[in-house]
């Protein structure tokens, strides 16, 4: 039998808090960094802003005195939690590089969450918006070459490739077209519902940190290229967040929250390189388990659920894990290239009807110019290429590396 | 043993839809459901979907009673709510049992079960989730109010699947079912009864005595007074 977390003690809420200077964590040094070190940070830093935002709106949903405190309490802590993982950032990492590292973590773990998925549909989800967020990656690293003369394989440490994916403008889609069908909570895999509320947490960190940073930028091709993918951002957020099912009560919801949580910090503890990161993944995934027993309280107190009747017998065996997924992404790339969605099916784009919402709404977002597309041919027109960091010719034809004669 | 909550685990299977994705490994047909009962001039998958919306309604009303049980301050209400929980228990087993004599998954949860389950999801939540405004006497009016609600369905639920009985052509389904609705039927009519008659009684106790809550009256002499309804 696997790890049960309900069966561990773990740390009390109550004696969870920390002083300010234990919250001001030394940053890691971002030339040295493990690049999958930098991913874990930013995916638990989007996992806990999930949280609390989260906690909000249940808070917001109820006037119960004890359960308001109860989730109070909670939510203070993983703000605690959020600025730790979040403060190991570096001050000199820049927006950009930060971006590549959102995007790195996207394609790494969208790939490992599908290579690992055993509901078909739900891996067709991941698989759809993987070719996005690689194509992402590959126009963000232009970028960083074009207005920082950065080389983004030292973010990547190569373990990602940087070659075209799916490309970005055709990306835009009708609004219609984002929602997708939501998995029954009864039948669902437990594994499924945990790949879901990671992926769910995780784009919708990205789609805040484009939101606002966007306009960090003076220059206009930054900020169309910001405001251009924080809208695909939106849709994937759309997207996933439409596969989780509503039937699902506030407390079963934030028992779920709790367990995931759990999960991915005990996750990060497996793999962590650096033993002081570690020890912050390991202290963390102790106090989730206080805050999963303190939800498991109000789901038995005030639903009269066990809370083993929603919960398996142990966490999955597998950890999530960031490593390399380069043979996979270009599986996916070859194979799904053309995909499109219509309504909550997926199709060939060969297959839509010519006066589909689809094409229209393309000529709308994309007339007078695609900001991700201006940045390629100014990185070509400066440099007479374009920027990569491939194993080998793109898999499809038409966006292998255009040579200047 | 009884399953209150369907999982992949305890072997819970639906239909897919539009907006309802469903593992392949869980799915099933209308085709299959309906072979369930599968009686001349019965439209078998409807019947189906009806027993396992009625065998979600008795599985909420366990978490209901459990709820309100370890959350009432009144020794009487919490000692029936046990006992009426217990029936209901006895009740979500008597339905898995007419299922699975029939051939079926009792964990199947159709269309029309999720529909129930989101109704009394929401009846829950409505005497915890909205009670921040409520003294202690309101807050047990709320649950027993609940309780009604959701007994009120139940009755309905077993008086239609009873006059739904006998309409069916003589076998072994007819048996199955009319021995189900023997078993419950009484204890559904006590239910109601007793949650019609208790809702009765504590809002006249409160209407006409000096113990209903005041603004003046402290947090414990409430609970007092609470603690001696119905005694």
């Amino acid at each position: 039998m696997g790890f049960n977390p309900l069966e561990e003690r773990g740390i009390d809420v109550e004696d969870q808090f920390r002083n300010w200077s234990e919250l001001n964590v030394d940053p890691y040094d971002k030339v040295h960094v493990d690049p999958y070190t930098r991913a874990r940070v930013i995916l638990m830093n989007g996992i806990e802003v999930e949280s609390i935002i989260f906690s909000h709106q249940v808070s917001r949903h109820t006037d119960n005195l004890e359960i308001r405190r109860a989730l109070a309490l909670s939510r203070r802590v993983d703000q605690q939690q959020q600025k730790v993982v979040n403060g190991l950032n570096p001050g000199d990492q820049t927006p950009l590089e930060t971006t590549i590292g959102y995007e790195q973590v996207a394609v790494d773990l969208t790939s490992w969450l599908a290579r690992h998925e055993p509901d078909p549909m739900l891996k067709q989800a991941l698989d759809f918006a993987l070719l996005e967020d690689f194509d992402h990656l590959y126009r963000y690293a232009d970028l960083y070459d074009l207005l920082e003369e950065g080389d983004a394989a030292d973010l990547t440490g190569s373990l990602t490739e940087i070659t075209p994916g799916r490309p970005t403008f055709t990306h835009h889609r009708h609004p219609y077209d984002t929602v997708r069908g939501h998995y029954s909570t009864h039948t669902v895999d437990p594994l499924s519902r945990l790949h879901v509320m990671t992926i769910t947490a995780g784009e919708q960190q990205t789609m805040n940190f484009y939101m606002n940073h966007g306009t960090d930028w003076i220059e206009p091709l930054a900020r169309g290229l910001y405001a251009e993918i924080a809208q695909v951002e939106e849709q994937h957020v759309t997207h996933y967040e439409s596969l989780l099912d509503p039937l699902d009560s506030w407390l079963k919801q934030l028992v779920f929250h709790e367990y995931n949580e759990v999960y991915l910090y005990w996750s990060m503890m497996q793999q962590e390189s650096d033993r002081r990161i570690k020890q912050i993944w390991e202290l963390h995934c102790n106090m989730e388990i206080g805050q999963l027993h303190a939800a498991c309280e109000l789901l038995r107190r005030y639903e009269g659920v066990e809370p083993l009747e929603i919960l398996p017998p142990a966490l999955p065996d597998t950890p999530v894990t960031f490593e390399s997924n380069k043979e996979y992404v270009r599986e996916i790339l070859a194979t799904q290239y053309d995909l499109r969605t219509d309504g909550t099916d997926y199709v060939n784009v060969g297959d839509l009807p010519k006066d589909h919402r689809y094409f229209r709404f393309q000529e709308t977002v994309n007339a007078g110019g695609v900001p991700s597309e201006m940045v390629i041919d100014d990185e070509r027109a400066e440099r007479d290429r374009d920027y990569r960091d491939e194993d080998g010719a793109n898999p499809i034809p038409e966006l292998r590396q255009i040579v200047a004669a | 043993m009884t399953t209150l909550t369907p999982t992949k685990a305890t072997g819970a299977i639906a239909q897919p839809a539009e907006a309802l994705y469903i593992d392949p490994e869980c799915q099933i047909s209308e085709n299959a459901v309906a072979h369930t009962i599968d009686l001349p001039g019965v439209n078998g998958a409807f019947v189906a979907d009806v027993i396992s919306a009625m065998l979600a309604h008795e599985r909420c009303g366990a978490h209901l009673y459990r709820s309100v049980a370890s959350r009432t301050n009144n020794p009487m209400l919490e000692r029936r709510y046990k006992e009426l929980g217990e029936e209901t228990e006895h009740h979500v087993e008597v339905l898995e049992q007419l299922v699975t004599s029939a051939g079926g998954n009792p964990n199947y949860v159709s269309a029309m079960a999720r529909l129930v389950e989101g109704t009394d999801s929401k009846l829950l939540e409505s005497t915890f989730m909205l009670n921040g405004a409520a003294d202690i006497m309101t807050e047990e009016l709320g649950m027993l109010d609940a309780v009604f609600l959701a007994e009120s369905m139940d009755h309905a639920n077993w008086h239609t699947f009873a006059a739904l009985v006998d309409s069916l052509p003589d076998g072994e389904i007819k048996n199955a079912c009319a021995a189900a609705v023997a078993d419950v039927e009484d204890q559904e009519d006590e239910h109601l009864d007793w949650a019609r008659s208790t809702k009765r009684r504590l809002v006249e106790l409160q209407a006409t005595s000096a113990i209903a809550a005041k603004a003046e009256m402290k947090a414990e002499e409430m609970l007092a007074a609470v603690r001696n309804w119905l005694s």
